[in-house]
């Protein structure tokens, strides 16, 4: 049996790593929680890392192709350029360049795909400080450039679709330009359009022009996008991620001290064996850092993943809240693959660094008493509930503060809430152990109840950190669920206050008119509401900056006058309509917001003709998911003065017996009859259009909902592994029970009840925390994310949701322990009792 | 070899220090076996641990090989142990993760002194020749005694220091533990250090002292 065996040479530090590495073997469990743990933190926060990167490679590249590198020379008038003023200013000397831009439909895309932008340079005058001029630097490439067939580039996203368009010149791919975007020699971008002359001319910011009166300059400075939401929509993401990123912390926390934990007897033998201090903390350092690095490579990967799913949804949240447009293809940069091993790294160093220490600190003769480890978790339990107490009076004082002042400041919002949930969440287990105290006082007659309230204080070390993730996965879900859901409540709402009409028409210019008149007529229709839409250019004093606004003409009907949402009190509606007849406006949050103007305040437009006018704001109204300034006026007025062309037409039906749709279908048909089948299709159910309204803003909200439903399950999965590696550990402190006579059934029993119990307890403390975050996220962050203000709604259903995915979690999480600790033959209880 | 002078060890506790140890003198010769006896509490695991360098004396000074231990740091005590030392535990501390063969060679390899021939031997002797990839879980109580004992054996100590190495055994079962122990020292020409309760385990060592009141005194096996 005996042969020769060969001699193993590893080092101190080898043989070490090896038998500390020997207990994963053993107890796979433990690993699997801990990668994990790891994976989860590591894939939700680098894939909100990802989307992050990739929109801001997006902005990079819009940015970087001129709107704040190049200023703007435009007509004070508004009206278009022509080549003449072009070359007056290039025989005066000034380096202007002449710039086309418009919107091209591919040959061959689908219906509803939204059109590509088309830019038109001319080399040969575009300033150098151009990205697009230093593409066209050489001789050879500047031929291809100018002269037939030309040459296009095409940003990579659309590179492919503009290869298949029959019109387009040979297509270049060009990475550097922002997503569906195409550039081409002017001349062909002319011919594309349809355009005689340039739509803008450009000039570098340092060189001098001596521009006529009817020509003004506009700054880059002034031209940059009004980034500020949509970056704050990006900080939103980032605190989500983190808070995944704290929520898998706490796993990998937990799965590291129980793997240590239960080799403490394993680091004594190691010691009285002859192994240093020292080398012991190294090697446990190598296995931290073999377990992150692969950890990191998981969660990485898990990450892009996971961001490839939720691009095209944000990319859509982006587009239809901030206008800002964000490729649907991923684009990391170096920094993002080494920033996310970091992070994984770094957050489990921050996991480690206190079980090392705790090693290297105890001396080798207490190292192996779990009860002396224990005795030092009672101090910090104490210190950590100061500590949670210190954070939750900062986040009180701050959340007075904002309350008083009204003043709505991201950070303070920020700071405020990420110490609320902090400060509960080292509160917590304080606040279970006094629950528990108080619940043995009460039921001190009853043995096996008595036992259970103390077996959980002794499992309190261990139970904390997922209960923990459990707590702030609950805050969030209530927090963000009640926002959510009074923001979907005030969005429909909002909905039937502006699609009031039960049929809208959008005819053909020419029919408009005669249109409007029959509708009149008809015994069907109630009340008419005319819209038209018209563009304006928003003047500061100086009349320096410019930026688009869109007009909104309306017919203040009185069932319009009813629903229509203004933020005024009930009593000053009727003045600010009088108002609105009598001359004023009314302006959207969003203008409001971006430019500060309140009611009271005057704007200065000017229209397409190139006139003046100086407006009076009679109110403001709120206009969720417009990522557009908007004015309203009456309809009459904005064709009048703006030249407003004809508009959608809304129908409101008379009340009248019979079903609604009947009475739509009647009135379509005669309407078809008489005016031809073309003019009927332009009508639109209402219905329909408060679907596609909704389906887009379900989208906006997928991703958080998505992180959200992602970090309750991790919360969870925190919960099951922690029982399941302790499951050994919990059958030896059963064992004696049962052999003292309780029924194998009352051990599961008082089991699950134990941890039923105890998430409840963290439920009842994730109420008030998800109030306060509902109340943080819509009445301070939401404000200066979003640029406009919810109502709070509280959804007593929700509340009770809250309570009932807290007994889930861990009804889920002490099925699996609990079904094994039933199925175990008697046999081995046994063996676990002899073993204690 | 082991030399002890005027080794004095107290325990905090909550009723003031507890004087355990008070003026020990003990000196080991290469070889040689001596045998601790005292009543449960009077301080023999304390003064093993001591010798073996795991804790620190309260006062007096304790030499291995000439060499104070209080002059060494924690690394070179260590050091001292994996290479110099064998210790047998009254709990055995085997290491669940690792089978036998693995427990057995465990700090021969951190001494990096594995002898594969002398492994087998100890196999072959410890009678746990074909249970080398269990783990010890799967082992009787004697034969886990047997593998702490190999355990300490397997890298060649100078000294064994053994805290009632056969108290989880029934009689006859400690007696051929014992015997054993015997030979395998004789062969490795090992000293012994041995704490026991047993007049009888006490009675083949070559002395024998007692623990009484923190001092020493001879003792009759
Ligand atoms: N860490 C400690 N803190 C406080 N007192 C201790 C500690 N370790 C041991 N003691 C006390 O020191 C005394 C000697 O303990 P020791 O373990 O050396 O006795 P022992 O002779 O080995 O007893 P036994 O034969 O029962 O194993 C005992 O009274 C014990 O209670
Ligand atoms: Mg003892």
């Amino acid at each position: 049996m005996s042969g020769r065996r060969p001699a193993r040479r590893a080092g101190v530090v080898g043989v070490t790593l090896a038998t500390l590495l020997s207990h994963y073997r053993r107890h796979p469990g433990q690993l699997a929680m801990l990668l994990l743990g790891l994976w989860v933190a590591g894939a939700l926060w680098s894939s909100v890392q990802a989307i992050n990167a990739t929109a801001r490679d997006s902005y990079a590249r819009a940015e970087a192709l001129f709107e704040t590198r190049l200023d703007r020379i435009e007509r004070r008038d508004g009206t278009p350029l022509s080549p003449a003023t072009y070359a007056a200013l290039r025989r005066d000397g000034m380096a202007v360049s002449p710039l086309v831009a418009g919107e091209l439909t591919l040959a061959g895309s689908a219906a509803g795909e939204a059109p590509l932008r088309l830019l038109g340079i001319d080399p040969l005058t575009l300033p150098g400080t151009s990205p697009l001029a230093r593409r066209t630097g050489d001789a050879a490439s500047l031929r291809d450039w100018l002269l037939p067939p030309h040459r296009l580039r095409a940003a990579p996203d659309v590179a492919d679709a503009a290869r298949r368009d029959p019109r387009l010149p040979p297509v270049e791919v060009d990475p550097g330009l922002p997503p569906a975007t195409l550039v081409t020699d002017i001349g062909v971008a002319q011919r594309l359009l349809g355009l005689a002359g340039p739509t803008r001319l450009v000039i570098a910011p340092e060189a001098p022009a001596e521009l006529p009166d009817a020509l003004m300059r506009i700054p880059a400075r002034q031209l940059a996008s009004p980034g500020q939401l949509a970056d704050s929509f990006h900080l939103n993401l980032t605190a989500m991620g983190l808070l995944a990123l704290v929520v898998g912390l706490f796993i990998v926390h937990a799965a590291l001290g129980l793997a240590l934990e239960q080799r403490l007897g394993l680091l004594r033998t190691l010691r009285a064996l002859g192994v240093p201090g020292r080398t012991l903390v190294v090697a446990l350092g190598l296995e931290l850092l073999t377990l992150g690095l692969v950890g990191a490579g998981l969660g990485i990967l898990g990450g892009v993943l996971l961001a490839r799913l939720l691009l095209p949804d944000v990319a859509a949240s982006l587009a239809s809240l901030y206008d800002s447009h964000v490729g649907t293809r991923l684009a990391l940069p170096w920094h993002f693959w080494l920033g996310g091993v970091a992070i994984i790294l770094g957050g489990l160093a921050s996991a480690g660094a206190g079980l090392l220490w705790r090693v290297a600190r105890l001396d080798v003769l207490a190292l192996g008493h779990a009860q002396a480890w224990r005795a030092r978790l009672g101090g910090l339990l104490r210190r950590q509930a100061w500590a949670g107490g210190a954070l939750i009076m900062l986040a009180a004082g701050l959340g007075g503060w904002l309350w008083l002042t009204g003043d709505r400041q991201l950070v303070a919002g920020f700071v405020m809430v990420t110490a609320a949930l902090l400060g509960v969440t080292l509160w917590l287990p304080a606040w279970l152990a006094g629950s528990w105290r108080l619940a043995a006082r009460l039921g001190r007659r009853r043995a096996l109840w008595a036992w259970a309230l103390a077996d959980l204080q002794l499992q309190l070390p261990r139970l904390q950190l997922p209960m923990m993730a459990l707590l702030l996965a609950l805050a969030t879900n209530l927090g963000v669920s009640s926002m959510v859901g009074g923001f979907r409540l005030t969005f429909l709402d909002w909905l039937d206050q502006r699609l009031l009409a039960d049929l809208y028409l959008h005819p053909e210019a020419e029919r408009h008119d005669a249109l409007q008149a029959w509708l009149a007529d008809q015994p069907e229709v109630a009340t008419l509401l005319p819209a038209r839409h018209a563009e304006a250019t928003l003047l500061d004093a100086a009349a320096q900056s410019a930026a688009p606004v869109a007009l909104f003409g309306i017919r203040p009907a009185a069932v319009l006058r009813a629903h229509w949402p203004l933020r005024l009190p009930a009593a000053e509606r009727d003045a600010a309509w009088q108002a609105l007849a009598a001359g004023e406006v009314f302006v959207n949050e969003q203008l409001a917001n971006r430019y500060r103007r309140r009611p009271g305040d005057t704007l200065t437009l000017r229209g397409a003709d190139g006139r003046r006018h100086r407006l009076s704001i009679a109110a403001i109204y709120p206009d969720y998911g417009n990522p557009r300034p908007e004015v309203v006026m009456p309809v009459a007025r904005l064709t009048r003065v703006f030249a407003a062309p004809p508009g959608s037409l809304g129908v409101v039906l008379r009340d009248a017996p019979g079903s609604r749709r009947q009475r739509l279908d009647a009135l379509v048909t005669r309407l078809a009859a008489r005016f031809g089948p073309a003019t009927a299709e332009s009508a639109i159910d209402q219905q329909a259009l408060k679907a596609d309204a909704t389906r887009v803003f379900e989208r906006t909200f997928a991703i958080t909902r998505a992180l959200d439903a992602l970090t309750l399950g991790v919360a969870a999965l925190a919960l099951l592994t922690t029982l399941l590696a302790q499951a050994g550990t919990r059958r030896a402190q059963l064992a004696p029970l049962w052999a003292l006579g309780v029924s194998r059934r009352r051990l599961v029993g008082v089991q699950c009840l134990q941890l039923t119990g105890t998430a409840l307890g963290t439920a009842l403390l994730a109420l008030p925390l998800g109030l306060a975050l509902a109340w943080a996220l819509v009445a301070v962050i939401n404000v200066a994310a979003f640029g406009w203000r919810l109502p709070l709604h509280l959804f007593p259903l929700q509340l009770l949701v809250t309570l009932g995915l807290a007994v889930l979690v861990a009804g889920l999480a002490a099925l699996l322990p609990a079904w094994r600790l039933w199925r175990m033959p008697p046999r081995q209880l046994l063996q676990e009792f002899a073993a204690t | 070899m082991l030399q002890l002078t005027d080794v004095a060890k107290s325990y905090p506790t909550p009723q003031g220090p507890l004087f355990v140890l008070d003026g020990i003198d003990l000196h080991l010769a290469p070889g040689e076996s001596l045998a601790l006896m005292g009543e449960s509490g009077s301080g023999k695991s304390t003064l093993l641990h001591l010798a073996a360098g795991l804790d620190v004396p309260d006062r007096g000074e304790i030499h291995f090989h000439e060499r104070a231990l209080s002059a060494l740091d924690e690394p070179a005590r260590a050091d001292l142990r994996r290479r110099h030392l064998g210790l047998v535990f009254q709990q055995f501390h085997l290491v669940p993760s690792l089978a036998v063969i693995d427990n057995l060679t465990l700090q021969a390899r951190l001494a990096d002194r594995e002898d594969p021939d002398w492994t087998d031997h100890l196999l072959e002797r410890l009678g746990l020749t074909g249970l080398e990839q269990r783990y010890p879980e799967q082992l009787s109580g004697g034969q886990q005694q047997r593998l702490a004992i190999g355990r300490a054996l397997a890298p060649r100590p100078d000294l064994l220091l053994a805290d009632e190495p056969t108290g989880n055994l029934d009689e006859a079962a400690a007696d051929r533990v014992l015997a054993l122990l015997h030979e395998l020292i004789h062969e490795s020409r090992c000293a012994l250090l041995m704490v026991t309760h047993s007049a009888r385990v006490a009675a083949p060592l070559d002395r024998c002292l007692r623990l009484h009141y923190g001092r020493l005194e001879p003792g009759e096996p």
